[in-house]
């Protein structure tokens, strides 16, 4: 009997039905991809970190070092290291490396290493996460450098550098644990330990080393890290830790995964408002059946289970579809982790997480019906059957009176008061509009932030053209001095500043002391936007990151001290600042130039520059990059390109996504909305048409009502994607240590063109479905 | 007299169910002149209300023709029918039919207000001295869910007079009021008829056809008599007499 009704009720609501369904199969169809892709990148970071087994802790070295004081210092901390080794990497400028027709690595902003693979841990793998076991005269290719420059296995690449001159054959992909992540900056090649000897006899690049240690269970990393580097073990480089990478590795893939979820969570309130909306209307033409039933003896109980019964089969059905259908879309959204992280999820897991999709929405729908159905207890039998009665008596208060109106032609006027007259009803669909203008505008907002060259701002560096790197060697300081020699006698470059960084002891909120890079030269030439406070001006002056400064850091706020170590002597530095900083684990700190050097620990000499307007750039780079054989000169936008790169890559397949997405619940939404609102109206529409009124009258006042909610719609979406989605994304992007991003809008996309689409979906869909009712014969509906 | 309504050999078939046809109108001819004042008579389902929509161009005739002032009905667009019906034609029906969310004076003016080239002020003035004559001036601003039966069926005539209209069709419009609502309304439509209005009315009622001058009597979809009266003058009231005659009339004719 229910199951005969069910199936009535289907046929008489074909397209409110159908809707409703696809957007509760969209729904669960996300929800379990989501899901499955969290059980996959979960299970394959965990297979890959156990193949791979990287590092708790690595330190970067260049020039000499000590392997039996470290060795010593390992054996010392027997109770806290489990093993130590150090690997050895030959860094080469992307010049030198060379595949197919004189292309090279020249442009990349990453660092070139050469490796081969460790014999303890850290191991470097293929793509079946196997060690990566390289023959002579092959070699294995981050990844990354695969994607990037689409090399395939069997291509060639050579190393040209003075005599030496070798080719390899790609042999693999290397994944690698550490150094996958564009945001990592640097990348190792994988060669044959039998080349590595002739390129270290060839004298090829210059030497570096990573000493590596795996930690035991409970080991505590931190205080390890400062005994180490107390103990004067070499250390003038950057210190790594192991989380790092995991969130480098993650980071992407989560992104995504949370982006899909929260689409899918507003697909349910989508389904959700849907179903109000049809109950709405068909709780309008059902009210005599209601009456009915009613009348006839049926408990309220037994009249909702004929309304939810619907509900339920329909969430079953729409969730065995959306449930199997992820499997197959699945792959859309994972082919970047198949690649850098794993090769699938094995076992039955997938299929058993994914059903939490399912069974959420299923829950989610039945009580949502549950809660709606309430009002037919309110509905007393007589009522129902006489409905007419429900309009009558209803004294509220006449508000917009057609004479009241000056400026619009009176169909449109029509139309406008409608909104306010039924304004319950509207408002589900302002809401609707509300979420769609969100989903474009909030990815397009972030595209338009991160692609704008304010966001250097939040990579902790200030708006500039070029920036060059010098890398360590034995003739750093001369070639700094040099650069900048030369570059204030360059008449093409505007400003430029010179930055070293180095690290320092620094005392932590416990007391002890931890290692803290810090950033030294004159802050005033490129200036950054600071959350609080001001940039360091003078001596004893010092700013800090953002999550330097909060509580996981060193928990410091403006105005505080920070005690310093400089050349054995304790200085007291007052903060100034706190800047947002993405970069180096988003842990970093400026401090006036005053400070000094520690000249043991100098990691990094960088500088920025502008220049003067009509100077080309490219030349200008290249001047410096053929004078500075070591040095690393980008352009500023493309450095951030390549870091931001996978990101920016995605982001753009959201925006796009996120406009053919909302595009098509708008559609739905509105044709789903006009159909029930047409139906409900059909009488008025009749007695309007009565009286002479054209289709194209009638048509005008839904296109005036439903536009008007449309731009209140895309009003509060623009605003709330501004406001809340600066929040989330800030909030999201805090961990990395940048805690307010202010969105980058582009005023004639956010509020001319986006709106503009809309505005002729929303025209099209209502026109369309105008002229479809209006086909009714006038004089049925009259006469009843 | 001229013509106002020229049907010639109209039919008006509906499908029902596969291959089964309900012909309601069978080929009807009729005229009507302007200023005449028609009620429309017979048995349910007899086509009398299909009648009035096909005249009207509300409905469309399955074949033959209404020319309305020339116009000929059947080979105008809808959009076309809509403008003539706002221009040339008003409509009473026994639901009444108003929008639901206009206030009585709104009701009254919209047709108006829709139309091209109107001045508001105009067109206020116009309600206004309509809702007087149907003696309802002071519901004006009050919502139509606060006035009685035949206080909305006067708002209803007072919109179906807006624009001045040449004709004016009725389906039933007394057929939900009691009989002093009924009384007046017919009293009004009669005074309408006497400005030179044309007007026809589907009804039930025998009271109501003794107020009109000719009454058209309807059997099973054909057009089977009509009978012609002198004017109802109220000062004579020979209502009764009327009554008495057209029921006689349409007993003969197979009623």
């Amino acid at each position: 009997m229910y199951l005969k009704i069910i199936k009535n009720d289907f046929k008489r609501k074909k397209v409110i039905t159908s809707t409703v369904f696809v957007f509760i199969t969209l729904a669960v169809l996300l929800g379990s991809s989501a899901t499955n892709i969290i059980a996959n990148l979960i299970q394959s970071m965990s297979a890959f970190n156990l193949a791979a087994e990287p590092a708790d802790i690595t330190q970067m070295h260049v020039g000499d070092y000590d392997q039996i004081a470290i060795d010593q210092f390992t054996e010392a901390h027997q109770e806290q290291i489990a093993m130590q080794e150090t690997m050895e990497l030959l860094t080469i400028d992307g010049v030198n490396i060379h595949f197919r027709d004189n292309n090279s690595f020249a442009g990349t902003v990453q660092d070139i290493s050469f490796v081969v693979q460790n014999t303890e841990f850290d191991f470097i793998l293929d793509l079946n996460n196997e060690k990566l076991n390289v023959k002579e005269g092959e070699i294995a290719v981050p990844i990354y450098f695969m994607e990037e420059y689409e090399l395939t296995i069997g291509e060639l690449i050579t190393v040209v550098q003075g005599a030496y001159k070798k080719q390899f054959v790609i042999a693999d992909y290397a994944r690698d644990f550490e150094m996958n992540s564009s945001l990592s900056s640097s990348k190792r090649f994988v060669i044959n330990p039998k080349d590595y000897g002739d390129m270290l006899q060839g004298k090829v690049g210059e030497r570096e080393y990573l000493i590596q240690f795996k930690l035991r269970e409970n080991a505590d990393s931190k205080k390890l890290q400062t005994e180490y580097i107390d103990s004067g073990l070499p250390a003038n480089g950057p210190i790594v830790t192991g989380d790092m990478f995991l969130i480098f590795n993650a980071l992407s893939d989560a992104t995504i995964a949370i982006i899909i979820i929260l689409i899918s969570i507003l697909l349910i309130i989508i389904a959700s408002l849907s179903i109000r909306l049809t109950f709405l209307a068909t709780i309008d033409e059902d009210l005599r059946e209601i009456g009915v039933m009613k009348a006839i003896g049926l408990s309220n109980k037994d009249i909702k289970k004929v309304y939810l019964n619907k509900y339920r089969v329909m969430s079953v059905v729409a969730g065995i579809i959306g449930y199997l259908l992820s499997f197959v879309v699945i792959n859309l959204f994972t082919s970047n982790m198949r690649l850098y992280l794993s090769s699938d999820l094995s076992g039955s897991l997938k299929y058993l997480l994914s059903l939490v999709a399912p069974l959420f929405v299923y829950l989610m729908i039945v009580l949502y019906c549950k809660k709606i159905l309430k009002q037919i207890d309110k509905i007393s039998a007589i009522e129902a059957l006489r409905s007419n009665i429900m309009v009558r008596g209803k004294n509220r208060k006449y508000r917009f009176p057609l004479l009241q109106n000056k400026f619009f032609n009176t169909n449109i006027y029509m139309g406008i008061r409608d909104v306010w007259n039924r304004f319950k009803l509207y408002r589900l669909l302002i809401l609707i509009f509300a979420v769609c203008t969100f989903i474009i505008i909030l990815p397009l907002n972030l595209y338009n932030t991160m692609n704008s060259p304010e966001f250097t701002t939040y990579m902790g560096i200030g708006k500039s053209d070029v920036r060059i790197d010098l890398r360590r060697t034995d003739t750093i300081s001369e070639d700094f001095k040099k650069l900048q020699e030369e570059l204030q006698n360059d008449p093409g470059v505007e400003k430029f500043s010179a930055y070293i960084t180095s690290s320092f002891p620094v005392k932590n909120k416990e007391g002890t002391w931890d290692y803290l890079n810090i950033e030294t030269g004159d802050f005033s030439v490129f200036p950054l936007n600071y959350l609080n406070g001001r940039a360091p001006e003078k001596a004893g002056e010092i700013s800090l990151s953002y999550a330097n400064a909060s509580s996981d850091g060193l928990n410091k706020k403006v105005g505080d001290e920070v005690i310093v170590e400089v050349v054995g002597e304790e200085k007291s530095l007052k903060v100034t600042g706190i800047y947002q900083d993405i970069t180096n684990g988003g842990k970093t700190a400026k401090a006036h130039s005053s400070l000094g050097l520690n000249e043991d620990a100098v990691l990094w000499y960088i500088v920025y520059l502008d220049l003067r307007e009509g100077v080309d750039k490219v030349k200008k780079m290249d001047h410096y990059q053929n004078m500075f054989v070591g040095a690393q000169v980008n352009d500023i936008q493309d450095y951030k390109k390549q870091t931001l790169g996978n990101m920016m890559n995605q982001l753009n397949s959201i925006v796009l996504g996120g406009i053919v997405i909302a595009g098509m619940i708008i559609v739905l939404i509105t044709a789903l909305f006009m159909k029930m609102l047409l139906s409900k109206d059909q009488s008025q529409i009749a007695i309007m048409r009565s009286i002479g009124l054209t289709s194209k009258q009638i048509q005008q006042q839904y296109v005036a009502g439903t536009l008007m909610v449309l731009i209140v719609g895309i009003i509060l979406g623009v605003l709330a994607s501004e406001f809340l989605g600066e929040f989330l994304f800030s909030l999201a992007m805090t961990s990395m240590g940048a805690a307010r991003i202010e969105f980058i809008q582009i005023i004639w996309q956010t509020w001319i063109l986006c709106p503009l689409i809309l505005i002729v979906i929303v025209g099209v869909t209502i026109t369309l479905c105008c002229k479809a009712t209006f086909k009714k014969d006038l004089s049925i509906v009259l006469r009843g | 007299m001229t013509n106002i309504i020229e049907a010639s050999n109209i039919n008006k078939k509906v499908e029902l169910d596969k291959g089964h046809e309900l012909h309601i109108l069978k080929d009807v001819n009729l005229v009507i002149k302007k200023g005449e004042f028609v009620s429309v008579m017979g048995p349910s389902g007899s086509g009398k209300s299909t009648l009035l929509y096909n005249l009207s161009g509300m409905d469309r005739v399955s074949s033959g023709s209404v020319v309305f002032q020339g116009h000929e009905l059947g080979s105008l667009k809808e959009d076309e029918l809509a403008k003539i019906r706002l221009k040339y034609m008003g409509f009473i029906f026994q639901d009444i039919n108003l929008l639901k969310n206009l206030s009585v004076i709104d009701n009254v003016m919209f047709p108006a207000l829709v139309s091209k080239g109107v001045v508001k002020n105009k067109v206020l003035q116009k309600a206004r001295k309509l809702l007087q004559m149907t003696g309802i001036d002071k519901l004006e601003n009050h919502q139509i869910t606060q006035a009685s039966g035949g206080q909305l069926q006067r708002v209803g005539i007072c919109r179906a007079l807006i624009n001045n209209p040449d004709i004016i069709f009725g389906d039933e419009p007394t057929g939900a009021l009691d009989s002093k609502s009924t009384e007046d309304i017919l009293s009004i439509l009669g005074e309408i008829s006497s400005t030179g209005t044309t007007v026809m009315l589907v009804t039930h009622d025998v009271k109501v056809a003794a107020k009109t001058e000719r009454v058209l009597f309807m059997k099973d979809g054909n057009l089977v008599a009509e009978k012609k009266m002198k004017k109802f003058d109220h000062l004579q009231d020979d209502s009764k007499e009327r009554e008495e005659s057209i029921m006689k009339w349409m007993v003969k004719n197979g009623f």
